[in-house]
C-alpha cells in the first residue's frame, strides 16, 4: 500500500513540478543570418539573429562550407565582432569563392538550423567611412569657398588597387534640414562654393567600392563662413543711389518739358475753321444767313469796284528801260480807254484783255455788230462796260493779267500776277481804283502788245488764276472785221501763265503798278465813227505773222491830259510831224451801243500844261469813267 | 584618341596591327589600362544588374538546386583567391588571365543571347537587351586587351583555352532553362569581377607616378 501511495505522489510531483515552475522548455528557435560584410575584401563578418531560445540556454554555432569542398568548418571567431557574430580573418577568407554558411542554435532540448546562405566575399564589401576629414575656408578672388579633404579608410587598400573607392560628401547649413549632396569620384578633395556669408556649415563624407556598398557617413565637420557680404552689398547700395539720382533728374526734366512734350506727343487737334462760318448761325438754322456769311463779298467780283481794284493792282509792271520811251508814247493812245481793253480781255486767264490794239479797235467798231459774242475776248471787248456787272470777273482777270507784265518776256509771254484773280477785299469800290486798274490793264496791254506772241491764239475762257493767259493780242482773226483790219493786229496774245506769275510774283496784291507797261500803238486811221484805229507798234517784237513791221520812227505823243471835252491832250514830244491822236481807246471798244464819238478823236498835240497825272500820263482809268465816254 | 583606338582595333582584325600601331600616336599604357578597367567595370555592373533582374522573378527553390559555381566552365583556370596571392601575380599573368577569361566567354554569351530571346521570363526583353550590351562591351574590352598585350611582352600573349561545352541549348523545359540561364549568368558575373579586379590592379601598378589613379 505504501508503495502505491509513493508512486502516486511521485507521479503527482512529476506532473506538478513543471506547473509550479511556470515554464516550458523547448528547443531553440531557428536563427537567421542577417548579414555578412567585408570592410576591405580581406576579412568578413557575419551576424545572425537568434530565434527563441526555448527557455533554455542556447548556444549558437556557425558552420560554413566552401564551394569546392564538402568540409564543414566552424566559425573561428565568435567574439571579435560582437555577439551573435562570426568573424573570418584573412586566413579564413577566400575571395571568388562561395561560402555556404549556416547557423545552428542549440539548447538542451534541441537545436535549430538556420537557412544556409551563399556568400561571396567580393560582393559584400562595405568599407569604413573616410577618415581624417578636414574642412577649410579658402578664398577665390575675394569670394570664400570651402575646401573639404579626407583620407580613405585605413583598412581599405586602395594603393595597390585592390579596392577602388569613390567618394561622396554632403553639406548643409546648421539651420537647414536637407543636405546638399556632391559626388566627388575618386578624388579626395572637394570645393564648395556659393556660401552664405556668416553661415555655419556641416560637412560629411562617405565612400563606396566600385562594386560594393556605401560606407557610413563620416563624423560631421563644422565650419563657419566669415562675413563677406559688406563688399557685395556696397555695390548694390551705390547702384541704388545712382539709379535714384538718374531717376530724379529724369523726372525733373520731364516736368520742365511737360508742355512741349505734351505738344509733341499729343498735338492739339486743330478744329475746323471756315472763314465767315458762324456756329451760331448754323444753330439758328437760317441757311441764308449762313451761306451769306460764307460768301465772301468780293468773290466772285460782281461789282465794278472789284474789277478796277484788280486792274489797279495789275498795273504794277516792270518794264525795261529801253522801252520806256515807246511806252510813254503809246500811252497816249490808250489813255482812258481801258475799258476797251478790258473788253478784249479773256475771261479765262486774263488773256485778251489787251490782246491787240487793233482788235480792240475792231471791237470798238464792232460793238454794235457783235453783241452776240460769247465771252470770248471779242465780246468782252465790246461789251465791256455793259457787262460790267456780269463778266467782269473774267475781264478783270484778264486785265489784271494784262497788267502784270513781268519783265520776263523771254518767250514773249506776259506773265501776270495770280493775285489779280482773287477777289480780295482789298478791292474797294473806289472808282479811282477802278480806273487805275483799268489803266493798268491797259498799260499792260500796251506793253504786251509789243510782244506779240502766238498769233492766232484764241482767247480763253477760263478765268481761273491758273489759267491766266494774257491775251495781248487777240488772235482771233475772225473777230476782226476786214475793215478794221489794221495793218497789224494785236494778235499776239501774250499769254500769261499764271503759274509763272505765281512763281514770280506772289500775290503781290493789287498794287498800283509802279511800272506801266506801255505799248505803243499807232493810229492808223480814224474811221467814220470817230474811232481811232490803232495799230500796235511792232517795235522790238516783230514776230507777228504776216504782219508788216510797223514803221518806226513814228512820232509818239505823250498824253498830257484830257480836257473837258474828253479830248486827249497830247504832249508833243521830241518828234515829229505825225502825232497820234490819243483815242479813247476803251471807250470806243467798250461802248458797244454808245456812240463812240464821245471819245476823243482828234487829239491835238497840246503842249503845256494840262492837268496831268503824276508823270505826265493820262490816267486812262479816270478818263474812262467819264460818263461821256 | 577614341578615333585612333577604333582605327587600331579595326586594323588589328585585318592583321595589320603593327602597321597601325606605328601609324597611330602611341597611347600610353596607363591610358590604355585606364580605359580597359573602365570597360570591365561597366561589364561587371551590367552583369550584376542582369542577375538581379533575373533573381527578382526567380523562385527561391531554383537557387537550391542550382549547380554549384565550381561547375563553371572557367573554374579550371587558376586564379588568386585572396589579396595576398593576387598581388603577387605578375602583370603579364594578370593580363593573360583577364584575356583568357574574356575569351572564354565569347561563345557562352552568344548562347545566352540566343536563349534570351525565348526566355520564359517576364523581363525577357530587358534581359535580352542587356545580354547584347554585354556582348558588345566584352568584344570591345577584348580588342583593347589585345592591344595592351602587345605592349606588355610575350607572357601576356598566352591565353588559356577554356572551351564552353554547354552546347547551344540551355534547357528544354522552363525551369531548367531558367536555372541554366541563371547559372551561366552567375558564372559570368564572377569572371567579369575577376577581370575587373585584375585590370585595376594593373592600372595601379602602371601608374606608380600617379598615385591618385588608385
Amino acid at each position: 500500500m505504501k508503495k502505491a501511495v509513493e508512486l502516486v505522489l511521485l507521479l503527482l510531483l512529476l506532473f506538478f513540478t513543471p506547473h509550479i515552475m511556470g515554464k516550458r522548455y523547448s528547443p531553440p528557435g531557428k536563427p537567421t543570418l542577417t548579414r555578412c560584410r567585408s570592410p576591405e575584401k580581406e576579412t568578413f563578418t557575419c551576424w545572425w539573429e537568434p530565434g527563441s531560445d526555448g527557455g533554455l540556454p542556447t548556444t549558437h554555432a556557425l558552420y560554413y562550407r566552401k564551394e569546392s569542398s564538402e568540409r564543414v568548418y566552424e566559425c573561428p571567431d565568435y567574439h571579435t565582432a560582437g555577439e551573435n557574430s562570426c568573424f573570418f580573418n584573412k586566413n579564413d577568407t577566400s575571395i571568388w569563392v562561395n561560402y555556404n554558411i549556416t547557423v545552428v542554435a542549440t539548447n538542451t532540448l534541441g537545436s535549430a538550423f538556420s537557412d544556409p546562405v551563399d556568400v561571396d566575399v567580393v560582393y559584400i564589401v562595405k568599407p569604413n567611412p573616410p577618415e581624417k576629414q578636414t574642412v577649410t575656408i579658402m578664398e577665390d578672388k575675394g569670394w570664400p569657398f570651402l575646401r573639404v579633404s579626407w583620407e580613405p579608410p585605413q583598412k581599405a587598400d586602395t594603393r595597390s588597387g585592390w579596392i577602388t573607392l569613390i567618394y561622396e560628401l554632403r553639406v548643409k547649413l546648421e539651420e537647414e534640414n536637407e543636405w546638399e549632396m556632391h559626388l566627388a569620384g575618386h578624388q579626395k578633395t572637394f570645393n564648395i562654393f556659393s556660401l552664405r556669408s556668416g553661415g555655419k556649415y556641416l560637412v560629411e563624407v562617405r565612400c563606396k567600392p566600385d562594386h560594393g556598398f556605401w560606407s557610413e557617413w563620416s563624423s560631421t565637420s563644422y565650419i563657419k563662413v566669415p562675413d563677406y557680404f559688406h563688399r557685395e552689398k556696397s555695390v548694390w547700395i551705390l547702384l541704388t543711389i545712382f539709379s535714384a539720382f538718374i531717376f530724379l533728374i529724369l523726372t525733373w526734366l520731364l516736368h520742365m518739358n511737360s508742355r512741349s512734350l505734351k505738344n509733341c506727343i499729343l498735338p492739339p487737334v486743330p478744329g475746323p475753321k471756315i472763314k465767315g462760318f458762324d456756329n451760331q448761325l448754323l444753330k439758328n438754322g437760317k441757311s441764308d444767313e449762313i451761306f451769306s456769311a460764307l460768301m465772301v463779298s468780293n468773290f466772285p467780283p460782281t461789282t465794278s469796284s472789284n474789277y478796277e481794284d484788280l486792274l489797279v493792282e495789275y498795273l504794277e509792271v516792270y518794264v525795261p528801260v529801253e522801252q520806256e520811251l515807246m511806252q510813254e508814247e503809246s500811252k497816249d493812245l490808250h489813255g482812258g480807254c481801258l475799258k476797251c481793253e478790258r473788253s478784249t480781255s479773256d475771261s479765262d486767264s486774263g488773256r485778251g484783255s489787251c490782246d491787240s490794239h487793233t482788235l480792240l479797235m475792231d471791237k470798238c467798231g464792232e460793238t454794235k455788230e457783235e453783241g452776240r459774242h460769247t465771252d470770248r475776248a471779242s465780246s468782252r471787248m465790246l461789251t465791256e462796260a455793259q457787262r460790267h456787272q456780269k463778266g467782269w470777273e473774267k475781264d478783270t482777270l484778264t486785265y489784271a493779267h494784262g497788267d502784270m507784265v513781268s519783265p520776263d518776256m523771254s518767250n514773249g509771254r506776259v506773265k501776270t500776277w495770280p493775285s489779280v484773280f482773287s477777289p480780295l477785299p482789298q478791292y474797294s469800290s473806289n472808282p479811282l481804283d477802278k480806273q487805275s486798274s483799268l489803266e493798268m490793264a491797259k498799260q499792260h496791254c500796251l506793253s504786251t502788245s509789243s510782244c506779240l506772241t502766238q498769233p492766232g491764239h484764241s482767247t480763253k475762257e477760263a478765268l481761273g488764276p491758273s489759267n491766266w493767259d494774257f491775251c495781248l493780242g487777240n488772235k482771233q482773226p475772225h473777230l476782226l472785221h476786214p475793215q478794221t483790219q489794221v495793218g497789224r493786229q494785236l494778235q499776239a496774245h501774250s499769254e500769261v501763265n499764271i503759274s509763272n506769275i505765281g512763281r514770280k510774283q506772289a500775290p503781290a496784291g493789287l498794287q498800283s503798278p509802279a511800272l506801266r507797261s506801255t505799248e505803243y500803238v499807232e493810229v492808223q486811221r480814224v474811221n467814220e465813227e470817230d474811232l481811232v484805229l490803232l495799230q500796235p507798234v511792232v517795235s522790238g517784237c516783230g514776230r507777228i505773222e504776216g504782219y508788216p513791221q510797223m514803221p518806226k520812227g513814228k512820232d509818239y505823243s505823250k498824253v498830257k491830259g484830257v480836257d473837258s471835252d474828253n479830248m486827249l491832250l497830247l504832249q508833243r514830244e521830241v518828234m515829229e510831224e505825225d502825232w497820234w491822236t490819243g483815242n479813247c481807246y476803251t471807250s470806243s471798244t467798250v461802248n458797244t451801243t454808245q456812240k463812240p464819238t464821245a471819245c476823243i478823236h482828234t487829239a491835238m498835240p497840246v503842249q503845256g500844261d494840262m492837268a496831268l497825272a503824276m508823270n505826265g500820263y493820262v490816267d486812262t482809268a479816270t478818263m474812262c469813267t467819264l460818263p461821256t465816254c | 584618341q577614341k578615333l585612333c583606338r577604333k582605327t587600331v582595333e579595326f586594323m588589328h582584325r585585318q592583321l595589320i596591327m603593327l602597321y597601325m600601331v606605328a601609324a597611330c600616336r602611341a597611347v600610353a599604357i596607363n591610358d590604355l589600362l585606364d580605359r580597359a578597367s573602365e570597360r570591365s567595370d561597366i561589364l561587371h555592373s551590367l552583369s550584376t544588374t542582369l542577375s538581379h533582374d533575373l533573381d527578382s522573378q526567380f523562385p527561391p527553390i531554383g537557387r537550391v538546386i542550382m549547380p554549384r559555381p565550381s561547375m563553371c566552365h572557367t573554374a579550371s583556370l587558376q586564379t588568386p583567391i585572396d589579396k595576398y596571392q593576387a598581388l603577387q601575380v605578375s602583370e603579364s599573368d594578370l593580363l593573360s588571365l583577364a584575356r583568357s577569361l574574356l575569351q572564354a566567354w565569347e561563345d557562352p554569351l552568344a548562347v545566352l543571347s540566343t536563349s534570351a530571346n525565348t526566355l520564359p521570363h517576364p523581363a525577357q526583353s530587358s534581359i535580352s537587351n542587356k545580354i547584347q550590351e554585354l556582348q558588345e562591351h566584352s568584344k570591345n574590352l577584348g580588342d583593347g586587351l589585345d592591344i595592351l598585350s602587345g605592349k606588355m611582352g610575350p607572357a601576356a600573349q598566352t591565353i588559356a583555352s577554356l572551351p564552353y561545352r554547354g552546347g547551344n541549348d540551355i534547357g528544354e523545359d522552363r525551369i531548367s532553362k531558367l536555372i541554366n540561364f541563371n547559372f551561366l549568368l552567375s558564372c559570368f558575373r564572377r569572371d567579369s569581377h575577376k577581370i575587373d579586379s585584375f585590370l585595376k590592379i594593373l592600372r595601379c601598378r602602371a601608374a606608380k607616378m600617379q598615385p591618385e589613379m588608385c
